[in-house]
Formats: C-alpha cells, structure tokens, sequence
C-alpha cells in the first residue's frame, strides 16, 4: 500500500463518526489534564488506558495518541500564567512566557503558544508520514557515543541560559549534575548518595525539581514581596489575544525552524520533547540579533520551544510505531497501551495493522485542528487564572504542586523533597543564581554521564572510538566550536563594547 | 451559616473516617475456611505499564469477570528501588490478608544486589503463575549462528563482545546471559555488560555499538520476523509454543544445560495464617485453570507455569542459591 493510499484509508477510519469522536474526546482530556500543573501525558495516558479495554484497537489508539499530544499541547499554560511547568517539555516554554504573561501580555503569550504548538505539530504529522520508514534509520544510528556528543552539545548552552554571571550558571549547573547521580547507578548498580533510603534508589524525578525550583520558587517571591502592590495591578491584564505584524514576523522563522529541529529530535529514543524544546530556545538565542531580549519575554524566546515540543511529540511517534522502541517514559506507557489492545508496534506494523498505522498519523491532522480550535476560544477564560486574588492563587500553585509530585509514585517522601526544591530555588533566586542551568544540566547531564560510560564499557576504555563514528564527532566538533568560539569573539568585541561604554 | 456548614462537613467527615477504620480487617472464617470481607489490594511494585502491572491487573480482571473472587481487587502501584519501595510498604502490612502483592526473580536478585532490605523470606509466598524466558539475539547478519559460535568466541576472548540489557548490572537481563555463558564455560568475570534503561537497547544493537541483546522472548519477536535480528537461543528448558516462538532454540538443546526462568507469581505479607494461605492457593489454582486466563497466557505469550505451597517455597530456595553463587562469583553480592 503507498503511502497516499494508505493515508486515505486512515482518513476514512479517524473520519468516521467514532474516530472524530474519540479523537476529540482524546485532545480534550489530554489538553485539560496538561494544563494542570503537575499533571502530565504519562499521568493522562495511564488514567485513559483502561477505558480502552474493550474498543477498536485502531480508534482506541487514535484516542490515546490524542491524550499524548493533547497533554503536550496544554501543558504550555500552566508554564506560561504560573510559571509552573505540567510537563518536562514545557519548562522552557516559561522562560519567555512567564515573564510576558507579568507584563500583563498573557492572552498573548497564550496565542503565540497554540499558534506554535500547532504549526509544529502539523509540520510533523507531514514529515512523521512522508518519511516515518526512512527516520527510523536516523532513530537507530544514534548509539552511546552520538548520544554523548549530542549531550554535550546541549550542556554547551550552560552560558547563554544566564543572564547575568556566567560563573553562578555554571555553579548552578554542577549542583544539576550533582543531584542526578542520585540514585541507582545504572552501570554498576551500586546506590550512590542514598543513604539506605529506599525512595531515593529511583533517583529523584524530573517534576519534582522542576515544580520546586520553578512554581514554589515563585510563589516563595510572590509571598515574599505581597506588600509591592504595583506589580499586582499590572499582573492582573490579560491583553489582546491578537498578534501584531512585526509579531508575526519575528515569530515565523523560529517557528519553522523548529517545527523541523523539533521533530528530528523527537525521532531520537530517549530524546523526547524536553532536550528539544531547550534546544529550540538555545539556538534561537544563539541566532537571534537581539539575544538580550530572551528570557524578558520574547515572542521568539516562547514559539521556539513550543513549537519543536509539539514537533518532538510527533517525532517519538517514529522509533515507537516503526521500530517498536519507545523513546521515553510517555511513549513507554503508549507501548503498555499497544500492548493490552494486542497490537505490536514494529517494523511490521504498517503491513499488518495499516488502518492502526495509517489511522493515527490522519487522526494526528485533525487532533491538532481540534486542539487549535479547542484552545484558542478558551484563552480568555483560561487567563482568568491571574484575576485570581494572590492569596488564593499561591495556595491553588502549591496545591497543584503537591498533586502531581505526589501523583509520581504515591509517597510522602517526594512532597518533602518538592519542599526542599523549593527552599533551594527560592535562595537560588535571591542569591541570583539562574535555576535553568540546574534543570538543563540535570536532564542532560545523567543520560550523558551513562553514554560516556556505556561507550568507554564498549570501547574497553579506549577513547579512539569518540572519533571513529562520523555523527558522533560532527557533533563533538560543533560543541568544541559553540564553546570555544564566543571566546575569541569577546577579545575583538570588548574594546569597542568598552568604547560604547564610556561614550 | 458558611461555619456551620464546615462544622458538619468535618463531622461529617469523622463519622465516615471512624467507621472506616472500625471495620474488621481480619476477614472472616467459616466452615469452609477463612474468605475476605474487604477489598483485597494488589500492589505492583513498579510504575504503570510494566511486567508486574499487567500481571497483576490482568489477574485482577479475570478474577473480577470469572468471579472467583467476590471482593473488589484494586492495583495500586509502588514504584521505586526495582521494587524495594513496594516491598518496604508490604512489610507495613505484616498480618493484613488483604494485602497482596506481584513478584518475579528480582525479590531474589535486588536483595541480594544490597538494594532492598526485605526479601522472598520476609512474605509469604502464596502461588505463581506463569513463567517467561530470556532470548539472547544478534544482529541478522552477525557471524555467529548458534549459542556455540558466540560462546566458543568468548571462550577465547570475553571482553571481545559486548552484551546490552535494560535492566541494571546484577539484575534479570544481566545475570541470565550470564548464568548461561557460565555453564557454556565462558569467563563471566570478564563479560562486558552495558545497561540501558532508557529504552535504547534494542536499538544499541540494531546499529551496532553491542554485539547482543538479552532480553525477554516476547521482545525479540517482531525484530526476528522483520530479518533485523536473529535469536541464537533461549532459556527455556524446551522450545516455546506460538508463531515464530517455536523457532527459537533452547540452549539445553545446543548442548548447554541450564535455563533462567523468569517466573511471576503472588506473595502476601509476612504472618498469615493456614487459612488464609490455603484460600489464596485454591483461587489462584481456579485462575490458572479458567479459559479466560489461558486466552489471556496466549495472547502475551507468557507460559504455564502454576506452583504452591512446599514446591513454590522449594523452588524459590534453590533460585535463591543459584543467585547468590551468581552474583559472588560476579562480586555483586552486598
């Protein structure tokens, strides 16, 4: 069957009454679980997949990838109005977003992040189509090495996700790094840093420090500073929903090009939309004419990594539906999802299931066009949130908080924890010691700490083969040139910046 | 008004609580032995999703549909440590029949890694029910073809090939390629294991940075029918029923006599008594025996394999030692 052909057949199942109806019953969970701080696709796949017991493989699938992308879509409103991320991959959406929505700019903001999020879940379900059978080479030429190139690359970014003092962003970054080799080592399997406490075996979770140094951060600020009464009133507009034209401008190139970095990202298992979505707003900082802007809410600094989390969601869909591989702890659960309704997601899957195959890349059009029709009507009520007297707002914000850490694994043990992320953002935050390097560096630093010594159990400790495989050192020497070529450019800079200066 | 209200509801709210916690936990016995009278929970000590979840909520179900047992049986999940967080809870839980819990051989393996206080000998064991086997693959176009070739290779040089599990270094994926290589005569102090937990194993193998893949039968399957990779044996005891399962070799039949089962099964707390005990064999033995359950063994290629009382306790005795010589002779006994 080609792949138009196929396509159509897909259509006619995610077409049919049933299929438009789960499909929206999926981006509508999914979008409404996403946006409560906390809660993410995996907390919303888990609670979906026993309604799925006893439907049609291919709608109940249909259903559940809408629950996965619906999630992801939604999770950016928490990030952007609370400053507290539902989802890993939305994190950094709040970089940008967050600040935008104090400047009494939140319908905006809101906007600008359907908008992206949609154009990059679009663009990929196109690419996800045309070229699944042929990313899934990509997704399997990444071995250890690449991986730890890869990672590299990412902790490159350490410098430019500060604003002021380089050196308190790498200090804060080694503290990320620190705190991740809690846990079982992965290569030994001996417990580092536990101290014979059971919880701590599994490492702690990503929401967690997250939730912590993000959301109880703030609102340790907000309670902090409760007599400045001149920011509330500012905080409280939700502004215009429409976007200006220069806005317009500014945001189509990041969006485009991170539809696309976005979506090859995703195709890499283990990847996912988190390292996309910092990705996406690293390079665009890097790229940008005006890179001070970010992080004081930029338009770029926002659509660049909701596009590409949208994008990445679609990509993990390749290694999972053509090579059976899931990529990450959400698509895991899809994996658990394939496999109750008796469906083997593989290399075989668009022979033998090709309305399942075909039926949930159609359905993923539609689901984004519900999602985009479903969220932008809903912006002014959702921004309502922050007409929301503080008092009660802080305490919903620690609520929420504790729901979904406590959601993680049932144990009390993680609420205390989420209380001492939150004591260590907030002094973080008075001290001015940036909280992004943490979070970047602790994704990446453990997945990179394992492939370095994945590789070096291969190679028998010889470091030859770093330059042995031709991905792996492209991307090694990018990471030496991002790192070392600022430097020089200081040294031609300084004089004249100087001159400036004293002018 | 709005006080009085909130007085009610917290009364309200006590009335429920106390009744709650005033009803009789111990279950009740009659002619015909002791039977629950509150819902019984089943834990699975790991997140949603995986071996243990299904299991356990695919028991659940079939006794739920079957109606062999009455009660309400709810899954709670409690991940964490590879089980020792769910473990720990389930001590709490020392004496209450209506705790029960889903274990396989890492209630043997993640105590004797240092990993869990609490091991097999602090429950009570009550029945298992299926069994599954590890696959050993390669890539298709490796040079080996049997269990042989790879080992005779290894024999000569063991750091020459590198071996990728999902599970850590001590753990299933690890120890049963070498409990195998072991009784082939390979040097398993010097084997090469490179653990993945982040779901790139298979993978590793399909580009090439490993050279083998141990992992479960069943996820290997689609792989091998695609002519991605090949199974150059099991450890099963004999070949396995069901499409393309049936072709893949044991490794007794290879001349290499030993198995590593992955067998799963229900224990409860520590402090039951006959009773009780008795109860929880009989239902288990009517699951394993219903249809529906046999449809469902099918349907995940999981396979037979029922013990109770003396046999299952004997068994679990001889896994235990097995393990331990495994893991001293490894160094990662603590």
């Amino acid at each position: 069957m080609g792949s138009i052909e196929g396509l159509m057949s897909g259509f006619q199942v995610a077409l049919s009454l049933q299929g438009i109806l789960f499909v929206f019953i999926g981006v509508f969970v999914g979008t409404f679980i996403g946006m409560m701080p906390g809660l993410g696709p995996i907390s919303a796949i888990a609670i979906m997949i026993p309604i799925t017991y006893s439907m049609d493989p291919a709608i109940a699938l249909m259903m559940m990838a809408g629950v996965y992308y619906g999630a992801v879509f939604g999770g950016s409103s928490s990030s952007i109005l609370l400053n507290a991320p539902g989802v890993a991959g939305t994190v950094a959406t709040a970089f940008d977003g967050y600040p935008m929505a104090q400047q009494g700019k939140a319908g905006k903001a809101l906007a600008i992040a359907a908008i992206a999020s949609f154009i990059g879940g679009t663009v990929s379900v196109v690419l996800l189509m045309l070229f699944s059978p042929l990313l899934s080479s990509i997704a399997v030429s990444f071995g250890p090495v690449e991986y730890f190139a890869l990672m590299l690359l990412g902790l490159t970014a350490i410098a430019s996700l500060s604003d002021g003092s380089t050196l308190k962003a790498f200090i804060s970054a080694t503290l990320g790094i620190i705190v991740v080799t809690i846990g079982i080592d992965g290569q030994t399997g001996t417990a580092r840093f536990t101290f014979e406490n059971a919880y701590l075996l599994e490492g702690i979770d990503f929401l967690i420090i997250a939730l912590g140094l993000f959301a109880l951060a703030e609102v340790c600020t907000l309670i902090f500073n409760r007599n400045e009464a001149a920011d509330k009133e500012k905080n409280e507009k939700i502004g215009s929903l429409k976007l200006t034209k220069e806005d317009v401008k500014e945001i189509k190139g990041p969006i485009t090009r991170q539809s696309f970095l976005g979506f090859i990202i995703g195709v890499l298992p283990g990847a996912g939309a988190t390292i996309a979505s910092f990705i996406a707003y690293i390079t665009e900082k890097k790229i940008a004419k005006k890179p001070e802007e970010f992080g004081k809410g930029s338009v770029k600094g926002l659509a660049a990594p909701e596009a590409a989390n949208n994008a990445a969601t679609s990509g993990a869909f390749v290694p999972l539906l053509s090579l059976g591989i899931p990529g990450s702890g959400t698509t895991a659960v899809m994996l658990g999802a394939f496999l109750v309704l008796g469906i083997q997601p593989g290399p075989l899957l668009v022979q033998d299931n090709p309305e399942v195959f075909w039926g949930i890349i159609a359905s993923m059009y539609i689901g984004n066009v519900f999602l985009l029709i479903l969220n932008l009507p809903l912006i002014p009520y959702i921004s309502k949130v922050l007409t929301i007297p503080r008092p009660m707002l802080i305490s919903l914000v620690i609520t929420f908080s504790m729901v979904g850490v406590y959601a993680l694994s049932f144990s009390t043990f993680d609420l205390y924890l989420l209380l001492i992320f939150g004591i260590v953002g907030f002094l973080m935050r008075i001290f001015s010691f940036p909280a992004a390097p943490f979070i970047l560096a602790f994704i990446l630093g453990g997945m990179m700490e394992q492939a370095l010594r994945q590789t070096l159990t291969i190679s028998d400790g010889s470091l030859s083969i770093f330059v042995e495989r031709p991905i792996g050192l492209t991307l090694m020497i990018v990471a030496v040139l991002v790192m070392t070529v600022p430097l020089f450019k200081k040294k031609s800079w300084n004089p004249a910046k100087k001159k400036t200066d004293a002018a | 008004m709005n006080k009085r209200f909130c007085l009610y509801m917290i009364a309200c709210a006590v009335v429920i609580l106390s009744a709650c916690s005033g009803k009789d936990v111990a279950g009740v016995y009659g002619e015909n032995g002791w039977s629950p009278n509150n819902p019984i929970e089943v834990v699975a000590a790991a997140g949603a999703g995986g071996g243990w979840d299904t299991t356990a909520r695919l028991a659940t179900q079939t006794f739920e549909k079957e109606g062999i047992i009455k009660e309400r049986m709810p899954v709670i999940n409690k991940p964490g440590g590879g089980g020792a967080v769910g473990w720990a809870y389930m001590t709490r839980k020392e004496g209450n029949p209506h705790n029960i819990f889903v274990t396989s051989p890492p209630i043997l393996l993640v105590p004797l890694n240092g990993q869990s206080k609490y091991g097999y000998e602090d429950f009570t064991p009550l029945a298992n029910v299926i069994a599954d086997y590890g696959a050993f693959a390669v890539s298709a176009d490796a040079k080996w073809d049997t269990l042989n070739d790879l080992f005779d290779d290894m024999k000569k040089d063991p750091s020459s090939v590198s071996i990728v599990g999902v599970s850590s270094p001590g753990s299933m994926d690890h120890i049963q390629f070498i409990k195998i290589a072991r009784a082939a005569g390979v040097d398993v102090t010097k084997i090469k294991y490179v653990s993945d937990q982040d779901g790139g194993a298979l993978t590793q193998l399909l580009n090439g940075s490993v050279d083998v893949y141990s992992a479960g039968t069943s996820e290997t399957v689609e792989q091998v029918r695609a002519g991605k990779i090949k199974v150059l044996g099991i450890t099963a005891p004999e070949r396995l029923e069901g499409e393309t399962l049936e072709d893949f070799p044991t490794a007794v039949e290879q001349g290499i006599d030993e198995t590593f089962v992955n067998w799963r099964g229900f224990f409860g707390p520590a402090g039951m008594d006959e009773q009780q005990i008795q109860y929880y064999q009989d239902k288990f033995k009517q699951l394993n025996d219903s249809p529906e359950w046999k449809k469902i063994r099918e349907k995940y290629g999981w396979n037979e394999l029922y013990m109770d009382g003396e046999e299952y306790e004997q068994f679990l005795d001889e896994q235990n030692e097995e393990m331990y010589a495994i893991l001293e002779e490894l160094k990662l006994l603590r």
